[in-house]
């Protein structure tokens, strides 16, 4: 065990865990990083593309190494961060990519064929012979691609969501975000402070500074707890704030069980949208390091993070107390890992440091203007080679620190294309002005990076945000913290000739940047796509400032001059599960359900999705073991006898006012105003373009009030469309409407039979021929007083009402119907029968008001009124629509056995199948038990004036072609006589 | 009377209630609902005494509320009034008005804590995009909710009443009582 003493672990709560099958133990309060450290295990993992052995590198979210797939089964975890894995009684865990045990991966093989991998290597290769795209480079590809394995089994946690509101968010809560949150809650802003980590203090917990010469953790517990006293403070661990969107707000997912073995009955993460009047930045900065040769051995990693392990995990980088440890470092801060860890009592080597004047902060060895040129260890550091003044020197070691400087994290600050800014003084990019708006970078992700400023910054930032807000600001006192000045040295590198990693995640070498400059691909996104630098799942957090001054260097431009790329949400990665919102199944998507949904459910009706409704889509009977059967017998009883069918879907919107009538009029192409009271009249509205919109019925049940109806697909749309055209097009007429969907039950009441059904339920009123003909309505009572509105409409071409009721009686209604219309042959139909119904009566429906479509092209150009304007009128006369000379026409088959397929295109019999020759299309097919065969609707060129003509139907693609005959689209009762009698 | 038996919304025979720690929802299948809207020129009437709330607000006394809905539009809310013509009543109340039936357009459910505004306050968090600390007795407002459009009512800080979509009942319960059940675990 390579534990030291102290760090904040608590020892009275070990922990068991497993990692490649070896039983473990840790402590509460470890990351499985710490954990594995602790039990000298140094090889985690393997690279991605040279299977190179690899360890970890950072302790924190930006790490690039130690990846493992987490739990087993469902719940199995591919590429998890172990820097960020809590630990917990009984955690599994596997290292990924590779074949065979860990240290003795057979893909390791890929490593010596490492030149054949260089940048780009995949734009350049797999190009012959072309056949073996598909059957041999693409599945090897494939197979050897990503790095952990999905279970593929359903993920059986629980996501939740949510929205929170707040006056200041602090992304952050370390010692800036502290300070603020504090500074913030005092003077009674509303505070949401948020840390990705499980607990706040941030790199306070990784230091040994002191506050007020006192621990830090001291300030950090008594801050905390007076912030979690207040009322106006939220405080969230275990939270990161991924992304910043439009007008201040903020995605975060907060992990709400990731640290238990399983979430039990509670959900797993949380995505959180947060509307910020005002956001702190204060998400600290990430270390880079210094490319060299072979300096991906597991053993080697960040300083800072050697220092987090040693001072807050009490964790020897070491796998023995007697290897020693260096320190590579081109600045003043690394040099503080070298004096934590002696005084911890481990063994350190000394600090390289290229710079010649380096200071010395302790008794240690100090590398004065050397480097760190080369390592050994096959799979785990055992030497590292110095070299100074020209000398190399071996040196036995068992694990290194490398510091090239932090990066404060601009990310947040850098989204809606904030551009950063590049600090000279402390060689770093800094947040820009133009970033979110409202943000307000602090402490070390705003360059400041002593304690001390960290504080100040802190609070500063929150004193602009209370000022913005127009809140007293109180005056904070901050503790006395550490304020060294840190210096460094550009140094971006070790020229050599071995391999030096810049982007661990994705192996990409200074050969690869180098590679990539020779090949011109020197702007920075062209960098990022030719290597793949920084596209790995850690986005390169830890590599991509040194690329770019590789880069930089190459071209001998400056760094600002080279730029960053673009940055994008989300900062670290977030599951799919917790974006999709949690709910699945039948709860995927809110589902509306017709006032007979439970009544057709109850007769074993098949529901089909249209839109967000359910629809019933047929009633099948027992014996009937094909959904044809059934729709057949669906159809013929509705032409001989009477169906019943929920049409509630239909958009309903009551429209009231003294100039109802001519609000109506300029909506509707044809004439409105004139319908008499008690009367219904079928309608088409036009778009602006003068094609076809929506179609549907218009009722007048008073001078001043109407019913409009539209189609189930644009019940939305079109009433949008009334509100708009009223509140902006013409706000002077006396209009009010609103929507009545859902208010009411509407059944359609179908067939010879539908009157006599009708006179056994209404109270009192006549439904003879005379008092109540084709397209009346009447607002009357039912079954006792029931009050109702009665259409006279047909959409089957028979004897038609629909019938609407309080939507609470609608499944009321249909059992009655049901119950006293037996003798009559009644008979439940669903969609499949409507449509069938509709395309024997020729009525257009939804394909063939496909947006495409004209009045001309549906024979109703003479509806479009001339005696009035309405919308769309002027347009649809226009050459090209009204010259349109394509007609809605019926299909027949020549032979009765054979299909016609909707969707097929149509041709004069023997000419040629192409885009030239085309003359229409299929719009609606399906076969009609009335017939006997398969008939179909569509559009042919001068359709109208070709009945009886023998055409081609083809479908070029699928090989399909047929013959069928030109007749009208009314297959069934073209005078309409029964729906008028 | 009609011989004819009304299922709820979330087709029940009767109201369903359930209740989830502090919090109880409760279907109201007693409200009744008509919208009223103000002609060209009028003026707003106090129908059954009822003060028409501003923007954004609601109003209430015994028996009925009102909260607004759009420009000159408010739905007006009567207890126990499902069964009956309401929209008729309102209409000989405000005779100029143009009045609309809504009673069965709508779903209604309550939400009520027994732990005052917190537990309100929390499942509000996870449901609506609205800060419930500005949302406070009295307010009233349309909104989204997975998805679904839905009137929130605070009538009081341990009670709020979101008004949805009838043919949405059944989702718009799963909504409601998922994050309801949730504050428990």
């Amino acid at each position: 065990m390579s534990r030291l003493q102290g760090g904040h672990i608590d020892r009275n709560a070990p922990l068991n865990f497993s990692f490649n099958g070896q039983c473990y133990q840790g402590y509460q309060g470890d990351t499985l990083a710490s954990a594995l450290l602790a039990n000298d295990v140094q090889l985690m993992g393997r690279s991605f593309k040279y299977h190179r052995p690899r360890g970890v590198f950072s302790a924190g979210s930006e790490e690039p190494n130690a990846m493992v797939e987490l739990r087993s089964g469902a719940r199995k975890e591919p590429n998890t961060r172990v820097t960020v894995t809590e630990l917990f009684e009984g955690l599994e865990a596997q290292s990924q990519n590779h074949i065979g045990p860990l240290n003795r991966d057979l893909l390791a093989v890929n490593d010596l064929f490492a030149p054949f991998f260089a940048a780009g290597f995949y734009y350049k290769t797999f190009m012959w012979p072309r056949a073996f795209w598909e059957k041999l480079y693409e599945p090897v590809i494939r197979s050897a691609a990503g790095l952990g394995r999905l279970s593929m089994e359903a993920d059986p946690d629980s996501y939740d969501r949510g929205f929170l509101h707040c006056d200041v968010l602090i992304i952050g809560g370390g010692a800036a975000g502290l300070a603020a949150a504090l500074t913030a809650a005092r003077a009674g802003a509303q505070v949401l402070l948020a840390d990705e980590d499980f607990q706040f203090g941030g790199r306070l917990s990784s230091e040994s500074h002191t506050l007020d010469g006192a621990s830090a953790s001291e300030w950090v517990g008594q801050t905390l707890a007076e912030l979690d006293a207040l009322p106006n403070v939220k405080l969230m661990t275990r939270t990161t704030v991924f992304g910043a969107y439009d007008h201040g707000v903020f995605g975060a997912v907060e992990r709400v069980s990731d640290h238990l073995a399983t979430p039990g009955e509670g959900v797993r993460q949380t995505l959180w949208r947060i509307t910020a009047k005002r956001t702190v930045l204060a998400a600290g900065a990430t270390e880079r390091h210094i490319p060299f040769a072979n300096n991906d051995r597991p053993g080697i990693m960040l300083a800072g993070a050697m220092r987090s392990y040693a001072n807050r995990w009490a964790v020897s980088p070491t796998r023995s107390d007697a290897d020693a440890v260096a320190i590579f470092a081109n600045n003043d801060d690394g040099h503080l890992t070298a004096l934590d860890l002696m005084a911890k009592g481990v063994n350190v080597l000394g600090v390289i440091d290229p710079r010649e004047d380096a200071p010395r902060l302790g008794n240690y060895d100090l590398f004065a203007g050397g480097v760190v040129s080369g390592t050994k260890g096959r799979l785990g550091l055992k030497s590292i080679q110095i070299t100074k003044n020209g000398q190399s020197q071996w040196h036995d070691c068992g694990a290194l620190g490398v510091s090239g400087g932090w990066n404060p994290n601009i990310h947040l600050s850098s989204h809606h294309r904030g551009r950063p800014v590049w600090d000279e003084s402390i060689l770093a990019f800094v947040p820009g002005k133009d970033g979110p708006a409202g943000l307000i970078p602090a402490g070390a992700a705003n360059g400041q990076g002593s304690t001390a400023a960290a504080l100040a910054g802190g609070k500063a930032a929150a004193q602009e945000a209370l000022g913005d807000l127009g809140l007293a600001i109180r005056d904070v006192v901050l503790p006395e913290a550490e304020d060294a000045e840190i210096a460094q040295a550009a140094f971006w590198h070790v020229p050599g000739k071995g391999r030096a990693w810049v982007d661990f995640q994705n192996d990409v070498t200074v050969k690869d940047i180098d590679l990539a400059h020779k090949e011109n691909m020197r702007p920075v996104e062209h960098l990022k796509r030719w290597t793949t630098l920084g596209m790995a799942t850690d986005q390169g957090k830890t590599a991509n400032i040194s690329a770019l001054a590789v880069m930089a260097e190459l071209t001998e431009k400056s760094i600002p001059e080279t730029g960053t790329t673009m940055f994008r949400p989300p900062y670290t990665g977030v599951s799919l599960g917790v974006l999709g919102g949690g709910d699945t199944g039948s709860n995927f998507r809110p589902r509306r359900l017709t006032p007979t949904h439970h009544w057709a459910a109850g007769l074993g009706a098949e529901f089909v999705e249209v839109g967000p409704w359910m629809r019933a889509q047929y009633f099948p009977k027992d014996g009937e073991s094909h959904w044809r059967e059934t729709v057949d017998r669906e159809v013929l009883a509705v032409r001989s006898g009477v169906g019943l069918c929920d049409v509630t879907t239909l958009g309903k919107v009551d429209v009231q006012g003294a100039d109802a009538g001519e609000f109506l009029n300029r909506l509707y192409a044809n004439m409105i105003a004139t319908l008499p009271v008690g009367k219904v009249r079928y309608g088409l509205m036009l778009r602006e373009d003068g094609h076809a919109y929506d179609d549907g019925t218009c009722a007048r049940l008073a001078e001043d009030h109407y019913v409009v109806t539209t189609t189930t697909a644009n019940a939305g749309p079109v009433y949008r469309n009334m509100e708009f055209a009223h509140q902006c097009l013409w706000p002077e007429l006396d209009v009010q409407m609103i929507s009545t969907t859902d208010a009411w039950a509407q059944v359609a009441v179908a067939g010879p039979n539908s009157r006599a059904l009708l006179e056994r339920i209404v109270d009192d009123l006549d439904l003879s021929n005379e008092a109540f003909p084709f397209m009346g309505c009447a607002e009357l009572t039912i079954c006792g007083g029931l009050r109702a509105r009665l259409f006279r409409i047909s959409f089957s071409g028979e004897l038609a009402y629909e019938l609407a009721v309080p939507a609470r009686y609608g499944h009321a209604l249909m059992q009655r119907l049901m119950d006293l219309g037996q003798d009559l042959g009644v008979t439940p139909y669903g969609t499949e029968t409507l449509g069938v119904l509709r395309i024997e009566k020729g009525h257009a429906a939804g394909a063939e008001l496909n947006g495409q479509t004209t009045p001309t092209m549906l024979g109703m150009d003479r509806m479009v009124s001339k005696k009035k304007d309405s919308i769309g009128a002027i347009m649809s006369r226009r050459e090209g629509l009204s010259e349109n000379t394509r007609r809605l026409i019926g299909l027949k088959p020549v032979d009765p056995d054979a299909p016609v397929v909707a969707g097929s295109h149509l041709f004069a019999k023997g000419a040629a199948q192409d885009t030239h020759s085309d003359q229409g299309w299929i719009t609606s097919a399906c076969f009609s038990p009335h017939l006997g065969c398969h008939i179909g609707l569509g559009y042919l060129e001068n359709g109208d004036t070709r009945l009886g003509e023998i055409i081609t139907a083809a479908n070029p693609l699928e090989g399909q072609e047929m013959q069928l005959e030109v007749v009208s689209a009314h297959f069934v009762d073209p005078e309409g006589g029964r729906l008028r009698d | 009377m009609t011989d004819l038996t009304p299922i709820t919304a979330l087709g029940g025979t009767s109201a369903r209630v359930q209740k989830f720690g502090a919090l109880t929802i409760s279907e109201n299948t007693e409200l009744g609902l008509a919208s009223l809207s103000l002609r060209s020129g009028q003026a707003a009437p106090s129908p059954f005494g009822l003060i028409l709330p501003d923007i954004g607000r609601s109003s209430a006394i015994e028996g009925f509320a009102a909260f607004w809905t759009a420009t000159g539009q408010w739905m007006i809310e009567a207890d126990g009034q499902a069964d009956r013509d309401f929209a008729k009543a309102l209409k000989s109340e405000a005779p100029q008005c143009s009045v609309t039936e809504q009673t069965d357009g709508f779903v209604a459910f309550e939400i009520e804590s027994i732990d005052g505004a917190g537990p309100i306050n929390d499942v509000m968090a996870k449901l609506v995009n609205i800060d419930p600390l500005g949302f406070d007795e009295g307010s009233a407002l349309r909104t989204g909710l997975e998805h679904m459009s839905v009137f929130l009512v605070r009538r009081s800080a341990g009670h709020i009443a979101v008004i949805g979509m009838r043919t949405l009942a059944d989702s718009l319960w799963h909504a409601l009582s998922t994050a309801a059940a949730r504050q428990n675990t």
